[in-house]
This record gives C-alpha cells, sequence and structure tokens, in this order.
C-alpha cells in the first residue's frame, strides 16, 4: 500500500479523499513510549560542542622549505654541494 | 468543497496565495460574521463557523501524512500561515471596528481555528510514524511564527510538546521543533527585559527554554538543526556568545550562515567586543572553506566598512545642507579615509597587524574588493607628517597589494597597479628619509619608555606605536627596487646606522637586516660586503653596551633595560654566565669571598648585562644567516662569527643562550658540509639531553641538515660515489654511520611527552621520507612510526601534529607509486598493532565503565582501514590517469594488489582479532583491481590465497564470505583471461 501512495502524491496531495484506513492507524498509533522516538541521550551531548579544533594551516610549503630559513626554497641550493 | 479546492491550489505553486487566501477568507467570513444563507451561484449552502474549521482540519490531516521531500506539503503549511495571519488581522480590525477599547486578545474566528488546530495536532506530535511527527511540528512551529497571540493555555501544552520533540530521534523533526521554539524564547525574552514583576513562573519558562535551545545549538548532532537555531534565535547579548561560537561549527555552511547571514543582520559591528572582532576576522578568513572566507571578506570590506562611514558620511551630508540627500542605504557611502582609519584601529591593527596577524589578509581581501579606495587613497606629504600605526598600515598594505596582485599565476607584465604605486608612493631617496625620521623616533621611544617607571603607562605605548610603524615601512622597503643608486646608498647608510643601535627592537632588527641584504646586491660579492657590514654592527652594538658597563650611569643602563627584560623572562633566576670573561670574574670574586652586598648586585646585575648582549649579538648574527648562501669558508667574517660568537654561545650554560648559540650553529652547518658532520653528534647529544625547547631547535638543526646536505647519508663514497639519492638496491649491504642514531633520535621524538617535540620530529621525519632521502628499509619502517603515530590516541590532542600527518600521509603516497607501495608493505602490520592497541584501551574502558570513552579517544579500526585503502589507492597516485593506456604495466596499477597479498597473508597466517579481522574482510571489498593490472605470477598467488582462506573459514560472517567470493570470482575471470592470451600467444 506504501507503494501506490508514493508514486500517487509527487503530483497532487488529494485534499477531498476520505480518510484511508492507513492515515488513520499512522495517526492513531502512539509512539511506544517517548524513548522510542527520542534520540539516545548519550547523543544529547557533544564533548566538542560541534566546533573544530584550531587549524594550524599546515601546507606544503610547510614540508618543503628549512625549519631555521623558511625564506630559503629547498633545492635552490644544489644538493650535495660542498 | 470550496475549501478543499483551495487548498489544493495552494499545494501547486506559491504565487496564487494571495488569491487564494482572499477566496478562504471570503468563506471563513461568510460562515462566522453572516449568520443568515446567502446567495452563491447553484449552490445555496448554509455552514457555521464549526463546520468551517472541521473542513480545515480535515484539509491539514491530508497533508500530514505526506512525505517530507516532498515540497507540496510545504507549500500548503506556508499558506496556512499566510492564511491565519491574514484572517487574524481582519479579524481584529472587524473586532476593533465594532468596539474600538477591545484588546487584540479577544477572542476571535480566527483564533479560535488556530487554537483548534493546534489542539488537534498536540497529540500527533508524538505518533509512532515519522513524517506524521514532522508534519505536525511543522505546522505547529509555522503557526508559532505566523500568528502574533495564542490562547495563553494552548500555548503552554505547545511548548511542553514541543520541548520533548527537540529531542526527537530524526533530525527534521528536531529542527522544526527547535525552529517554533526559537519564536517562544524571543518572545517571553524582552518581556523578562522590560518587566520583572511579570508572572515569574512564565519567565521561568521561557528562559528554560532557551537555555534547553542553547543547549542544542552547542550539541545536536546534526548540522542543520544548530543553524537554523543560529539564525532563528533572539539576538541579544545573553545569546551572542553562543552564536559566535558558532563560527568554528564542524560544519562549514552553519559557518558561513554566520558570517554571510547572521553577522550582517546583526548591526554595527563595533558592538562587538575587540576580542570578538578579531577571533571572528581570524577564524572566517582563515576558515578551511573557500565560502566561508569569502564570506568573511565581504563582511569586512563591504559592511564593516560601512559601519564607520556610515557616521562621517551622514555628518557631511548633513553639513551640505540641502545637499541631494542621503544615499540610500543599501549603496556603499563614498571612500573616506577616516573611516577606514577607524576600522582599522577598531580591529586593534598594532596586534593583529603584524606578520601573523589577520589584519594583513583582511586589508589584501580589502584593496581586492574595494578598487573605488584604491582609487580614492593618495600619499601626499602630509600622510607622512604624522604617522599613527593605522595609516602606515594602510600605505604598507596599499603598496603589497598593488605589487602582488594579479601575480599569483607567473603574470609579471606591466599592470595599471605598477603605475599606481609610483604615482602615488614616495620615490625610494625620500621613502629613506620618512623612514630615518621614524627610526628617530622609534629610538626616542624606546629610551622614553625605558626610563618611564610605568610598565603599561604611555610611554611603553607609544613605544609599540612607533616600532609597529617602522615594522610597517621597513616591510614597504623590502619590495622596493634599488637599481636607482641614489636611493640605494641612502638606505643602505640608513640601515647600516641603524643596525648599530643596540636599542632597536628584534622584530626591526630582523627586517633591517633582510633589507641590508636585498641592498648589498645578490651576487657573493654582495653577500660578502653584506656580512662585512653586518659583523661591524654586531661589534658597535657589543662596544656600545661595554661602555655602558664601564661607566655607572643610571640613564644609560636604562636604555637596555627593554631588551634586558626580554632575556631575564626565560632566565628566571639563574644568574650564572657561561661566557669565558663572566665566569673568569666570577671566580675571582668568590676568590675574594668578602662580597658587600652592593658588590653582589652589581655583580649580579653584570651577569645580567653580558647575557643581553650576548642575546643581541647572537639575534643579529642570526639574522644575518638566515640572509646568507654562499660557502661558509669563502668568507671570513662569518668564519670569525663562528668562532668568537656562536661557539662561545653554543657552551654557555645560560639556556636562552645556548639555544640562539644552537640555531647559529645549526645555519652555519647549512652553509658547510663539513661542519655540519663534525657537529652532527652535539646536536644529537642536545637532543637527548636538552629540555623540550633545546630539542625542539636540534630536530630542526638536523633535519634541515640532512635536507641540504642529503650527502651526509649516503653509502660511504668508497662504494657508492656521491649518490644523493639513497638507491635501494644496496641499501642494507654497507649503511652510513650517522643514519642509526638520527633515525633513532628522530623516531624517539615521536614519544617525547613535549606536543612541539613530537610535532617537530614528525614534521622533520616527513620532510626526509617526501625527497626519498632515506633508504628503503629504513623509509618503510619511518613510515610505519609516523602511521602508527598518526593514529595513536595519545597524540590526539596535539593538533600540529595530526595535521601535519593528515597533510603529509596522502602527499606522501599519491606522489609516488613507489610510495605507496611502500604503505602498502608497512599497512597490514600497522593496522593489526592498532588493533591490540585499540584492545588495550578497550579493556581498560570496560574497566572503567566508560562506554563513549573509546570512541571518542581513538578512531575506529574500520576508518583506519579505509585510510589506508585510500593511500594506496593506485588511481590517485599522480601521473596514473595519463599513464594509464599505455604503462599500466608494473607498478603502477598494482598496489592494491599486492595490498590485497597482505591482506590475505595476514587472514590465513595468523591470528587475528575479530575486529581487525572484519576490518581486513571489508578493505578486500574496497580495492581497485583492474583487469591486467597484475602480473599471472602474483594472480596465481592471490587466487591460492583466496582459495584457502575461504576453505579455512576465517571469515565467520556471510558478509565476509561474500568479500572473499566476490574477490575470487574477480581473479578467476582474470587468471582466465591471462591464460587465454597465453595461450593464444603460444599456439
Amino acid at each position: 500500500p506504501q507503494r501506490v501512495r508514493k508514486e500517487k502524491e509527487p503530483f497532487e496531495i488529494d485534499f477531498a479523499a476520505p480518510m484511508s484506513q492507513e492515515l488513520a492507524g499512522q495517526l492513531y498509533t502512539k509512539a511506544s513510549s517517548n524513548a522510542a522516538i527520542s534520540l539516545p541521550r548519550n547523543q544529547w551531548r557533544s564533548k566538542t560542542r560541534n566546533l573544530l579544533p584550531d587549524d594550524k594551516h599546515f601546507n606544503s610549503k610547510d614540508l618543503l622549505k628549512l625549519f631555521l630559513k623558511p625564506k630559503a626554497k629547498l633545492g635552490s641550493r644544489k644538493p650535495g654541494q660542498g | 468543497r470550496d475549501i478543499c479546492r483551495i487548498f489544493s491550489d495552494a499545494q501547486k505553486s506559491t504565487a496564487g496565495h494571495r488569491k487564494a487566501v482572499i477566496a478562504l477568507r471570503k468563506i471563513q467570513e461568510a460562515c462566522c460574521y453572516e449568520p443568515v444563507n446567502f446567495k452563491k451561484g447553484k449552490q445555496q449552502e448554509d455552514f457555521d463557523v464549526n463546520d468551517f474549521n472541521t473542513e480545515i482540519k480535515r484539509c491539514l490531516l491530508r497533508i500530514l501524512a505526506v512525505r517530507k521531500a516532498e515540497s507540496a506539503g510545504d507549500r500548503v503549511v506556508r499558506f496556512l500561515g499566510t492564511y491565519l495571519n491574514v484572517a487574524s488581522q481582519k479579524d481584529n480590525e472587524i473586532a476593533s471596528a465594532g468596539d474600538p477599547d477591545a484588546t487584540s486578545a479577544l477572542e476571535t474566528p480566527t483564533s479560535g481555528l488556530t487554537s483548534e488546530i493546534l489542539q488537534m495536532l498536540l497529540p500527533l506530535l508524538s505518533v509512532k510514524d515519522k513524517t506524521i511527527r514532522f508534519r505536525a511540528t511543522q505546522i505547529t512551529s509555522h503557526i508559532i511564527h505566523s500568528v502574533d497571540t495564542l490562547d495563553e493555555n494552548i500555548f503552554h501544552q505547545v511548548r511542553l510538546a514541543l520541548l520533548k520533540r527537540i529531542h526527537d530521534k530524526e533530525a527534521p523533526v528536531r529542527l522544526q521543533a527547535v525552529y517554533g521554539l526559537g519564536r517562544v524564547a524571543a518572545e517571553v525574552n524582552p518581556d523578562e527585559e522590560k518587566d520583572d514583576s511579570e508572572s515569574e513562573d512564565d519567565d521561568g519558562v521561557g528562559q528554560g527554554v532557551l537555555e534547553k535551545l542553547l543547549n542544542i545549538l552547542q550539541n545536536d548532532p546534526a548540522a542543520e538543526v544548530r543553524r537554523n537555531l543560529l539564525l532563528n534565535l533572539p539576538l541579544n547579548k545573553e545569546v551572542l556568545p553562543y552564536l559566535l561560537e558558532r563560527a568554528r561549527d564542524a560544519d562549514g555552511s552553519t559557518r558561513r550562515a554566520l558570517y554571510a547571514r547572521l553577522l550582517p543582520a546583526l548591526g554595527d559591528f563595533r558592538y562587538l567586543s575587540l576580542t570578538h572582532r578579531e577571533k571572528l576576522l581570524r577564524w572566517g578568513l582563515r576558515d578551511r572553506d573557500e565560502n566561508v572566507r569569502k564570506a568573511t571578506a565581504r563582511l569586512f570590506r563591504e559592511r564593516w566598512i560601512e559601519d564607520c562611514a556610515a557616521m562621517p558620511a551622514d555628518q557631511a551630508a548633513q553639513e551640505e545642507e540641502g545637499g541631494e540627500g542621503k544615499k540610500p542605504a543599501n549603496q556603499a557611502a563614498d571612500p573616506s579615509l577616516d573611516a577606514l582609519l577607524e576600522l582599522l584601529e577598531r580591529i586593534d591593527v598594532v596586534n593583529s597587524g603584524t606578520e601573523t596577524g589577520i589584519a594583513l589578509t583582511a586589508m589584501r581581501e580589502f584593496w581586492e574588493g574595494r578598487p573605488d579606495y584604491v582609487d580614492y587613497v593618495s600619499f601626499p606629504d602630509t600622510f607622512w607628517e604624522d604617522l599613527s600605526p593605522e595609516l602606515s598600515f594602510v600605505a604598507r598594505t596599499f603598496n603589497d597589494y598593488c605589487r602582488t596582485s594579479g601575480r599569483e599565476d607567473g603574470y609579471d607584465g606591466p599592470r595599471m597597479l605598477d603605475a599606481m604605486v609610483e604615482e602615488k608612493l614616495p620615490e625610494v631617496t625620500k621613502f629613506g628619509f620618512l623612514l630615518e625620521r621614524e627610526l628617530n623616533r622609534l629610538l626616542e621611544a624606546v629610551q622614553a619608555s625605558a626610563e618611564d617607571e610605568d610598565e603599561e603607562g604611555e610611554m611603553e605605548e607609544e613605544r609599540v606605536q612607533r616600532e609597529f610603524v617602522v615594522e610597517q615601512m621597513l616591510q614597504m622597503a623590502l619590495t622596493f627596487d634599488y637599481s636607482d643608486e641614489v636611493g640605494r646608498r641612502k638606505m643602505f647608510q640608513l640601515m647600516r646606522t641603524a643596525l648599530a643601535h643596540a636599542a632597536l627592537p628584534e622584530e626591526s632588527t630582523r627586517l633591517v637586516v633582510e633589507l641590508l641584504r636585498s641592498v648589498c646586491g645578490r651576487d657573493a660579492k654582495g653577500e660578502r660586503e653584506f656580512c662585512q657590514v653586518v659583523m661591524e654592527a654586531v661589534a658597535e652594538v657589543h662596544d656600545t653596551i661595554m661602555d655602558d658597563d664601564d661607566d655607572d650611569d643610571e640613564t644609560e643602563k636604562s636604555t637596555t633595560e627593554d631588551s634586558f627584560h626580554s632575556a631575564t623572562e626565560h632566565l628566571e633566576d639563574s644568574n650564572e654566565d657561561g661566557s669565558p670573561q663572566a665566569a673568569s670574574k666570577k671566580k675571582k670574586s668568590k676568590q675574594e669571598k668578602n662580597l658587600t652586598p652592593e658588590e653582589a648586585d652589581h655583580e649580579q646585575e653584570k651577569a645580567m648585562r653580558e647575557i643581553m648582549i650576548n642575546m643581541k649579538v647572537l639575534h643579529i648574527a642570526l639574522c644575518m644567516l638566515q640572509n646568507v648562501g654562499g660557502e661558509l669558508e669563502d668568507n671570513a667574517n662569518l668564519v670569525t662569527m663562528l668562532n668568537n660568537l656562536v661557539v662561545p654561545a653554543v657552551r654557555s650554560k645560560e639556556a636562552p643562550v645556548r639555544e640562539r648559540g644552537f640555531v647559529c650553529l645549526g645555519l652555519c652547518c647549512l652553509l658547510n658540509k663539513n661542519l655540519a658532520e663534525e657537529n652532527l653528534n652535539l646536536f644529537l647529544h642536545g637532543f637527548a639531553r636538552g629540555h623540550p625547547g633545546l630539542q625542539t631547535i636540534t630536530l630542526q638543526i638536523l633535519a634541515d641538515i640532512l635536507l641540504t646536505h642529503p650527502s651526509l647519508l649516503a653509502i660511504p663514497p668508497s662504494t657508492q660515489p656521491l649518490e644523493a639519492s639513497s638507491t635501494e638496491m644496496n641499501a642494507p649491504a654497507e649503511t652510513n654511520p650517522h643514519l642509526k642514531p638520527l633515525l633513532k633520535a628522530l623516531t624517539k621524538s615521536l614519544k617525547s611527552p613535549s606536543p612541539a617535540v613530537q610535532a617537530t620530529g614528525a614534521t622533520a621525519l616527513a620532510k626526509l621520507l617526501l625527497p626519498a632521502l632515506l633508504p628503503a628499509a629504513n623509509a618503510e619502517e619511518t613510515l610505519k612510526h609516523l602511521v602508527l603515530t598518526y593514529f595513536d590516541p595519545d597524540t590526539a590532542s596535539n593538533a600540529q601534529l595530526r595535521q601535519s600527518l593528515t597533510y603529509f600521509l596522502p602527499v606522501y603516497c599519491h606522489s609516488r607509486a613507489e610510495n605507496a607501495e611502500r604503505m602498502v608493505n608497512v599497512a597490514c602490520g600497522a593496522l593489526g598493532k592498532l588493533a591490540v592497541l585499540r584492545e588495550t584501551l578497550q579493556d581498560e574502558a570496560d574497566a572503567a565503565a566508560e562506554e563513549a570513552g573509546v570512541d571518542e579517544g581513538m578512531v575506529k579500526l574500520s576508518v583506519v582501514g579505509q585510510m589506508l585503502v585510500d593511500w594506496t589507492d593506485p588511481r590517485k597516485v599522480v601521473g596514473f590517469a595519463d599513464a594509464a593506456g599505455a604503462a599500466v604495466g608494473k607498478g603502477a596499477a598494482e598496489t592494491h594488489f599486492v595490498l590485497a597479498e597482505q591482506i590475505l597473508e595476514r587472514l590465513v597466517t595468523s591470528q587475528v582479532g575479530k575486529e581487525e579481522r572484519k576490518v581486513l574482510l571489508s578493505m578486500l571489498g574496497k580495492l581497485y583491481l583492474p583487469e591486467g593490472g597484475c602480473g599471472g605470477e602474483l594472480l596465481a598467488t592471490l587466487l591460492e590465497l583466496v582459495t584457502e582462506a575461504l576453505e579455512s573459514g576465517v571469515a565467520v560472517d556471510a558478509a565476509g564470505r561474500n568479500a572473499l567470493g566476490k574477490l575470487k570470482t574477480v581473479l578467476l575471470r582474470m587468471m582466465h583471461d591471462v591464460m587465454t592470451v597465453e595461450r593464444g600467444g603460444g599456439g
């Protein structure tokens, strides 16, 4: 029965239609308990408060430059020289 | 019925809503206000209020089962809201027309209808079906937003029901609940502020709602729920910090919503605290998401500047008296330097405009997006006369923008902006004189603040400002073209003199040295001249302070107080100086043994000053060395400096002096391979024995040395003549004597208790791996260490380490096929170790009876597996797509075949824990195994292994068996193809 409804409704809601058995069932079936339709309690809190950690902005430059001479590019000196 | 038809129309598009509202209202009025029959068309009907309400409710029931994705449902809900809003207004008009004194709280047909609808929906908010729950919540919340007043009683019930739904299992339901309650919270809050005497009970509930919503804002796992709240909560002081905190929300769209929608709506940014302004700018402009960055840039250059520009613009308009009148609100005010200066002041440019500060980025975006300001600014003589930090920052960022904009993609031709710089900014010689004036002002300010007792007083503030101005001008000078000899000489003289002042602050010193280097000419001769000049300045600085030392003049002592402070900060109470003279003096005085307290004080002061000189001089040397690239031995000045300055400093017992000494020595080692080799052990020793600060420095030095002199790690020259990159073939046979202790030290750093040392060690190893400096076996070992460190829960809080490895690992694997292969080789071993680690952790956690702890502490093994598969995916290796056609052969596409082999091997031969087994099997299913991707031999081995795995029953569940089965089918087909080709070729 669910199938049939799905195919009909993309187009239009039939307001004139009488109350169907199924709709009534949906409307009047109460949840077994509040817990059954609620988020589990351990998800009520988020340790990180859903925030990002501090960005360190690590990028390719950090891998390609010297620690001590940040301005000198690697490979600008011929490797093995001296 | 007509109502039915109206609702039917309303679901189709929102365009007809206005007409539909009117039509429906007609029916309602007919039902409610005209009790007698009326004639309409062919049918004569007689309905009353109840019929009308019942019919509306009946229609609403029809949409409750409409799925969330269906926009028709949403349209009807919107229609209902619009209708209730309009209808209640009309009701009120009618009511007050009849009785002007009546309050709006009066019971009207529409309020009755609203109540009835809400009443009907109330129990539906907690039914089992999630669609119904969603629609019911949606309608309820929408009604709350649409009407101004509600029946007290029902309002209360609705509020309670909605509060239950904010923890609904379904995110869409939570979103709707939170949306409705946002209005509730907004409703109650102003009341409370206005009048405290109002029924406390009610306020208490409203407050409770707000509190719960803020809680949701921080904790709800669904980003859309948080985002909706962010935009729907009332804007007040209490809530603001919670809203602004979302600037770091884990979800990009939420962050963007804050910058693009909430903040512009917030009104004048000057109401935000300075800290908030700075943080918001910094977070937004450096966000990982480009859209957030864009939104922030717009906020800064279009809203914040307008907040500053609006006032003067208004005043100007008023002064003009009878002018063209005010500009429309949405149009930008005319560019105004005062506004820009105020904006800069309001983001505290003296602090945020430093080299790592956010103001630089902000101003770059500003110039980029405000061509009107680029046109508008000018720098006449008056501009430079009384140079405030803000003014200097305008000049500096303008200069930066004009000289670099549009050059990112290598374009370096003539542009408009170049001409603009030439035209607007003073030429080099003139700039030199301006800079000279500011340098003198700075030196005076340093002196004055040193004499001033008050550490945070005006003098100190003046000094900070002067320093900032000079830094900006030096930054500008660094970008100038010094082909004009007059200008070049002026600048050379100026820098040479400035450097000799002991009182020049550190950052300015650094810039002066750099500028000196660029004025001296790029060639080797220029470099020698540069070193010569700097060393002369060093000698002068040394002499100045020693002179001070001789005569005990109070004022002269205090000129150095400032730098003196920065040194003592690290020193604490140690007063022993390592330099030879000081040590001998100390000995002498100890021998005399009869020190009066004054003499002891004097000795101590002397020692302090000694340290201070050392620090200052070493700093200059360090800045110089950073700008030198030639051979050490060719430069007599450098050799002298090394022996007289650096070597004693390295032996110093004062930690700060020694640290600087190490850095200088390290820099010297970069210039000379022999020196580097001689000192490797010293640095290793420093790492083994030093405190974390020195450890970090030595790690950096060691890594830099190896990167600069890769031959230090090569096989001894007897067998392998100067081969820079390690060759895999003869690696184990003969090893380099340096290799083992170096790698040991670096690897050890990964286990350091200091996060800085850990992170530096990881980055150092990453740098060595990337250019393949290590022999194959060592590289593999090192890679494994890095992978393990990456997933180790102990490093979870070390963001620097985690983020650098997050960047490095995929880059490494995807940059070369060999690297990916290396990862394949360590994958299973690492996974196994991590599985054990996780089990131990889990046991501990079980013991502590903590459920969530484990997952938070360590990533799931399945995630590790996924990442390993991804890192080794042959399709992601650079150049794979290009090579795909021709040379798919060996290596290129084989990585996952090899990984499959390793996984199967592990499954078949060793005892594997349950979780690990599951992960291994699921990894098998995700491998990329293209046809013809591997040779027949490996294929045969794989088939054997799969068969064995299936027969020995390593897969206990259906999913695992399926994965193995599927793999076998694929392999069989490939095998078949291979055989066919072979047979075809043979016969």
